[in-house]
């Protein structure tokens, strides 16, 4: 399933920046440089970001403009990342939060963090 | 501290117009605004704004963005990004908030423009990933380039709900259906027309159930609802769905002014709490102005002209424009505002049931329910005529603040008037020249061209169209009706595109002669979503 748009028809070619690595959740993906890192999961097929903390809620992006704090993560060792406003770069770390650490951490199995299709 | 005569907050449409107007006339200005791009909402609206020309119709959203970046730059404005106004403060004393530090600056003068935020209504299992606001769809297809998702179910029939729709078929997702629990479309009705003829269904007095699915939304459940907005029991449709888009309203971002001493109202109308302002924004603190959607929700092109007006009269507050030259400006400015909140979509107008076009025909009450002007409704607007020949058939029934369609026309075949919210009116002596123009230019995608004697047994009928893949000469698919449903066979007899069209293409179709007031869409492929969708639980 393609989830990048590759020509619009009315914004024609959408201009993207230089195709980088990094890892989400150990495994390492690309997205591209200067692009929200929840725009390039978007376009990987990931939908939960992050688990609650009590109730353990999957959550995802809700406004992508930095104001509901659904989408953070934990970005390079740093939790509650708002993702919609933070680019991806070369090498970078992205990971699954539960409550406020990484989702490795966390000994529970049900939380498999994010899908990807 | 840093001293400005203007400090300006948020550089969306209405902050940049009042940016380019203060510094035209020598004022030290600096716009402030926490994104990492200016324009605000602008960059993310792809489609051909309404208005005159004055209010820069026909445009597409980023369009009129670029234009007033260039002319910010032009007028020596200084813009800082990813820089968060936290506070206004006594002396008008303002603190920014940028990388990780806080700054105090000073302006003789303050305009807030810091537009709006989305409304959100719970439902069972809104917190589900997939759940996403309207403004977030359209910062993931139209900034970035990614789609929200692959099934959306759309909550919300106000013009963003209508917009982002689709917004969301032009970027390759299918809209399985658009509910309001309103009884009624609250958008404008040809922003509803474009998205019930390509066949998705609208589900007036509905609302969401709840949303399926465990880590992220696999499904929802919508119900009917009575007068009272309850749930009727029994009256469940169940769509798949990946996605469920809430437009629901938005409220004005107005706390920097309560915080500021501003003497603040609870008006419905203009969305929620307002600051109450003079003609010209000013706000009960004398010098601090509110301007655009922070001051009542409206449209980038009423909020392009109130920082317009905000911006003079601040710069003639502070001396730097003389009397004669502001009230000229004013008077010109107010003027072309007043022409944009007339019409039956007019703020005073909010929450009125209205029956009667200006003209006294009666409002399709389809379009209001379905999306769609009925057959038997059809003929009541003086843009509907038919006659031998090639001629525009002009399907806009609501006195809307437009007339694209009257400049198009270099023939007169076309007239809105002197007052843009009247009909447009086609003129059955003009001669039509084919030219095109008036499809591509209108705002609502109202206009087809239709030629009853194309030849012996078929009719031609030229109608705008966005969407890729583009059909090519020679493909034989089929044609919908206004209600999206497929009625006869069609062949696809002509494929424009022009710069002057501004990538809206025009696709002419040849349908059987009896199809000529009928097909209004084309489809490659015989199925219609209308029927695949809304099943029973
Ligand atoms: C889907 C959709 C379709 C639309 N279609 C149309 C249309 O066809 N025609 C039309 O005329 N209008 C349309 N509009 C409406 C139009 O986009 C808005 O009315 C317009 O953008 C309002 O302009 P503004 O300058 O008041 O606010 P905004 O464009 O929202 O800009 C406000 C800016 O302020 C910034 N900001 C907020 N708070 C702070 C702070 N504390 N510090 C620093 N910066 C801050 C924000 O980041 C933002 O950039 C549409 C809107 C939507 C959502
Ligand atoms: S096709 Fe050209 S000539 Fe005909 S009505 Fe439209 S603008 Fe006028
Ligand atoms: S027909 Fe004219 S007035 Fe109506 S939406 Fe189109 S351009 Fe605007
Ligand atoms: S999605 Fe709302 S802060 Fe990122």
């Amino acid at each position: 399933m393609e989830r990048r748009i590759t020509e619009h028809p009315i914004l024609g070619t959408i201009e993207k920046g230089r195709k980088v690595s990094f890892t989400y959740d150990g495994k390492t993906v690309e997205g591209y440089e200067g692009e929200p890192v929840a725009e390039a999961l978007k376009a990987l097929g990931v939908m939960v970001h992050r688990y609650t903390t009590k109730k353990h809620r999957p959550r995802g992006i809700f406004c992508a403009i930095g104001r509901c704090t659904d989408c953070v993560m934990v970005v390079d060792g740093v939790p509650n990342t708002r993702t919609c406003i933070t680019s991806v770069r070369e090498g970078m770390t992205v990971e699954t939060q539960v409550g406020v650490v990484p989702a490795s951490q966390v000994k529970d199995t049900v939380l498999k963090g994010g899908i990807m299709a | 501290m840093k001293r400005y005569d203007l400090v300006i907050v948020g550089a969306g449409p209405s902050g940049l117009s009042a940016a380019i107007e203060a510094a035209g006339y020598g004022m030290k200005t600096v716009v402030y605004d926490e994104n990492s791009r200016p324009g605000g909402q602008l960059f993310k609206q792809i489609h051909k704004f309404f208005g005159s020309k004055e209010h820069h119709a026909k445009i597409r959203g980023f369009r009129i963005g670029e234009e007033l970046l260039q002319e910010a730059s032009a007028a020596g404005v200084e813009v800082q990004l990813e820089s968060t106004v936290t506070g206004i403060y006594e002396d008008k004393e303002v603190t920014v908030q940028r990388k990780g530090h806080i700054e105090h600056v000073k302006g003789d003068t303050i305009i807030v423009a810091t537009g709006a935020s989305e409304n959100m209504v719970p439902f069972g299992g809104w917190d589900l990933p997939g759940v996403i606001g309207a403004g977030a769809a359209q910062t993931m297809m139209n900034l970035h380039g990614v789609k929200p998702g692959e099934k959306v179910l759309m909550l919300g029939s106000g013009n963003v709900g209508l917009v982002v729709s689709f917004q969301l078929m032009q970027a390759g997702c299918e809209v399985v259906a658009l509910v309001d629990a309103a009884p009624a479309i609250g958008g404008y009705g040809v922003h509803a027309a474009k998205l019930a003829r390509c066949g998705v269904p609208f589900y007036m007095s509905h609302t969401i159930t709840k949303a399926e699915g465990t880590d992220h939304v696999t499904g929802v459940v919508i119900s009917q609802v009575n007068e009272k907005f309850q749930k009727i029991p029994g009256t469940e449709k169940h769509f798949d769905a990946d996605t469920i888009c809430v437009a629901v309203g938005l409220s004005p971002m107005s706390q920097l002014l309560k915080m500021s001493g501003c003497t603040m109202s609870d008006d419905p109308k203009r969305g929620g709490q307002v600051p109450e302002t003079d003609e010209y924004g000013e706000t009960s603190v004398s010098g601090v102005y509110a301007a655009g959607d922070v001051s009542g929700i409206e449209e980038a092109s009423s909020a392009m002209i109130e920082g317009r007006i905000s911006g003079t009269r601040a710069a003639y507050e502070m001396g730097f424009v003389s009397e004669e030259d502001e009230i000229k400006e004013l008077t010109k400015l107010k003027n072309d505002l007043l022409s944009l909140r007339r019409g039956m979509f007019a703020p005073g107008n909010k929450g009125k049931k209205i029956e009667k076009t200006e003209e006294g025909i009666n409002v399709s009450q389809n379009l209001l329910t379905k999306g769609y002007l009925s057959e038997a409704e059809i003929f009541r607007y003086p843009g509907i005529c038919r006659k031998k020949g090639l001629h525009p058939v002009i399907e806009c029934s609501q006195n809307i603040p437009c007339n694209p369609c009257q400049d198009a026309c270099k023939f007169s075949c076309i007239n809105v008037g002197k007052d843009i919210t009247s009909l447009p009116v086609v003129n059955p002596l003009a001669k039509c020249s084919g030219c095109g123009m008036c499809v591509a230019s209108c705002s609502g995608q109202a206009i087809f061209l239709v030629d009853e004697d194309y030849d012996e047994t078929g009719a031609s009928v030229t109608l705008p169209y966005e969407f890729f893949p583009l059909p090519r000469v020679g493909d034989q698919g089929y044609a919908r009706n206004r209600a999206g449903e497929i009625v006869c066979k069609a062949e696809v007899i002509s494929v424009k595109s022009s710069p002057a069209y501004d990538r809206t293409n025009l696709l002419t179709i040849r349908v059987p002669k009896d199809m000529a007031m009928k097909a209004r869409f084309y489809a490659d492929r015989a199925e219609t979503k209308a029927e695949t969708a809304g099943g029973a639980v």
